[in-house]
């Protein structure tokens, strides 16, 4: 039994919104260890979407993720590429960012 | 009239016109009941089958969003579904039944309220926007709990109707039948709200964002909605709604009208073909820069791969990338810009102490060739996806030789070492320069020689030659891309590439804007790199158009002493041989620059 604990930075613009949130839950359930994840002093389940949108883990935010259990590593290491790959959205972006533009046209 | 407008955002575009039905998407409620011990068991049984049927129909809605709006805007019903598989909540409400007796929707929604508080509390925008999804999905619970069959309030709309919600969720919108609902008014969401996102690619006109509307509007009422404007009129007069009409007809006819366009060729009147490209910034784009015909990308940039993450993206990230772009455009050229990082568009690792002048800085080019080994991971990305796609790269920012020559040389070598390791990759890429600054546009005869390809990105080139910050509002009327100035180097610009022998395009702003365009095609530029949603109004221009009418019009404009009175020989030149009805020549020119009491 192994208790792993990594920190990870929220990368994409908009932040961990419902389907980031989507996806690390379905990542979490692959896992048999108990996983949560804690922002500031607010630890919640890694495995209830609720408790992940409980966050409201904003661009930028650090959030750490523990696991417990016989494949607390692997966990931690899939949820950490996650958060490091932005879930998958880097592309989109906030909405403020709208077209302040730099573009170099 | 203020009195019956009501203002929001605007986040479909379109008009329309009709009576208002207001729905109620709310929690029902839930009458305070407990059920005896002996009953205790079945109503969790009954939770879990009303669980169960309530994730049928989200996954069957899902299937339907897919269909109707992309796989994107269906991964919404993922997190709904998620939520009614949160065992946290889900046992939360068993234990409430178990321990406290209540009914099965008493206690559902018990723990609903708990979630809509603890987010509430937290204060946070993020979950503002999300608290729907929940609601949502709590109101289709319960409603199937309490027997209240048909839990979508379009059921019962039967002519066609502007429906006005507190809040529209996901789950409606998708169900949304154009032939009953023509427009959407909500007091909630905004431009990227996923309601709001459906309501687009569906295409139906929707304003959200409206304060009180459900207070304001009751249900009958005729309203006007301008999804464009964001504006919402009620008890309209017959006039106004004539007037309203009229414009939707004349929007729906300008744009099926320069649809028309989009498989025919780009080809002027008296012959001559022009190519037109895309600007890609985004991976979405890509499919508009292709709906709208597309003979290859003109510019695409690179930075979305970079800004925001810590880390830069890896060599297959981007080849990966490119070959992508490449294979969605067979037989035509990708243009791939080298990073034009600088100033606040630095990633992580390379940010540094704040510049003063972060335009005059270290940006760009001299960002690349300060940082080799980034450059060189972007340049054999660019050499292996060129083994199947025609891919070309462009230099950012060049004020020197050396620059184009530098980059050449790594180019080189980065295909000898591909090479000598077995990779597939191409031999070479054709590399241009972008001119994009003075220093550029003067020496466009040296660099002509040099590079394979010139293109001009025209704000750059603008802000630097008249010295103007384009972000500076205080100077807004003093960013001129048609100052004579500007016109000099554009012409210098095509004449030495001409005289090279080497082709010459304009990737700049100033190509998506029809009068412009019409301006560039006479000083001799015959590739045009347009943002996606303007290629039909370009390709409509240059099929109306001689390039004959077009040069007599571009040495008209380059005799003129000032910016407005170029602008206004190419109006003059420009309305004489064309009906310019279908485009709205105005819309993309800079507020001050716009045609005001002339009138062609």
């Amino acid at each position: 039994m192994a208790v792993i604990e990594r920190e990870a930075k929220v990368v994409n613009p908009l932040g961990m919104h419902a389907r980031p949130a989507a996806e690390l839950v379905k990542v979490a359930n692959r896992f048999k260890s108990a996983v949560e994840i804690r922002k500031d002093d607010v630890a919640v389940n890694a495995k209830s979407i609720l408790g992940v949108m409980t966050l409201a883990a904003e661009c930028g935010s650090s959030l750490f993720i523990k696991a417990d259990g016989e494949d607390a590593e692997e966990a931690v290491a899939a949820l950490l590429a996650l958060v490091a790959d932005g879930f998958h959205e880097m592309h989109l972006k906030a909405q403020e960012e709208e077209s302040a533009d730099e573009g170099a046209t | 009239m203020s009195g019956r407008q009501l203002r929001g955002v605007g986040v479909s575009p379109g008009i329309a016109v009709g009576p208002a039905v207001v729905v109620r998407w709310a929690l029902p409620e839930v009458p305070h009941r407990v059920v005896p011990r002996s009953q205790v068991e079945k109503e969790v049984r009954r939770l879990r089958a009303a669980i169960k049927d309530v994730k049928r129909h989200l996954a069957e809605l899902r299937e339907r969003t897919v269909d109707r709006a992309g796989v994107d805007e269906a991964r919404i019903f993922d997190a709904q579904i998620l939520m009614l598989e949160d065992k946290e909540f889900i046992r939360g409400a068993e234990e409430l039944i178990r321990e406290n007796h209540l009914t099965a929707e008493k206690a559902f929604e018990f723990k609903t309220f708990e979630v809509r508080d603890l987010w509430a509390g937290t204060g946070s925008p993020l979950l503002k926007e999300r608290l729907a999804d929940v609601t949502g999905v709590a109101i289709r619970v319960i409603q199937h709990l309490m027997h209240r069959g048909g839990a979508d309030p379009w059921d019962d709309i039967s002519e066609p109707s502007i429906v006005v919600a507190k809040e529209l969720s996901p789950g409606l919108t998708v169900q949304l039948d154009r032939a009953h609902v023509v427009g959407l008014i909500s007091e909630e969401g905004t431009r990227t709200s996923h309601a709001a996102i459906l309501a687009h690619s569906i295409g139906i006109p929707a304003v959200f964002g409206v304060r009180g509307a459900v207070e304001r509007i009751t249900g009958g009422t005729t309203l006007i909605l301008d999804g464009s404007r964001g504006t919402v009129l009620l008890d309209p007069l017959p006039a106004e709604i004539a007037d309203a009409e009229r414009t939707e007809t004349q929007r729906r006819e300008r744009s099926a009208r320069l649809e028309e366009v989009v498989t025919q060729p780009a080809v002027t009147l008296d012959g001559l073909r022009i190519a037109l490209r895309g600007n890609v910034d985004l991976p979405e784009e890509i499919a508009a820069a292709r709906a709208h015909g597309a003979e290859g990308v003109g510019l695409l940039r690179t930075e979305f791969l970079i800004t925001g993450h810590s880390v830069l993206p890896s060599e297959n990230e981007q080849a990966a990338y490119f070959a992508r772009v490449g294979e969605a455009f067979p037989g035509h050229p990708v243009v791939v810009r080298t990073y034009d990082l600088g100033g606040d568009k630095f990633p992580a690792p390379f940010r540094g102490a704040p510049e003063a002048n972060p335009f005059l800085g270290w940006r760009a080019i001299r960002v690349c060739l300060d940082q080799p080994e980034m450059f060189r991971s972007q340049i054999r990305a660019a050499l292996r996806a060129a083994a199947k796609a025609q891919i070309q790269l462009m230099i950012p920012l060049v004020t020197r030789l050396d620059e184009v020559e530098r980059t050449r040389e790594m180019v080189a070598e980065e295909a000898g070492k591909l090479k000598q390791a077995g990779v597939e990759a191409a031999d070479g890429v054709p590399v241009g320069v972008m001119v994009e600054t003075p220093a550029a546009a003067v020496m466009a005869d040296r660099l002509a020689e040099i590079s394979d390809f010139m293109s001009v990105g025209t704000n750059d080139l603008t802000q630097y030659t008249l010295v103007v910050d384009r972000g500076n509002a205080r100077l807004a009327d003093r960013f001129n891309p048609h100052d004579p100035s500007v016109l000099r180097l554009l012409k210098q610009v095509a004449d030495a590439a001409r005289a090279a022998g080497k082709p010459a395009s304009v990737c700049g702003e100033m190509a998506s804007e029809p009068l412009s365009a019409f301006l560039l095609l006479g000083l001799g530029y015959e590739t045009l790199s347009v943002a996606p949603p303007k290629l039909p109004d370009i390709k409509w221009l240059v099929r109306q158009v001689s390039a004959a009418g077009a040069r007599a019009a571009a040495d008209a404009a380059l005799a003129a002493r000032s910016a407005e009175l170029a602008l206004d020989a190419l109006r003059l030149a420009l309305a004489a041989a064309v009906d310019l009805t279908p485009l709205d020549l105005d819309a993309r020119l800079p507020a001050a620059r716009r045609s005001g009491n002339f009138k062609a």
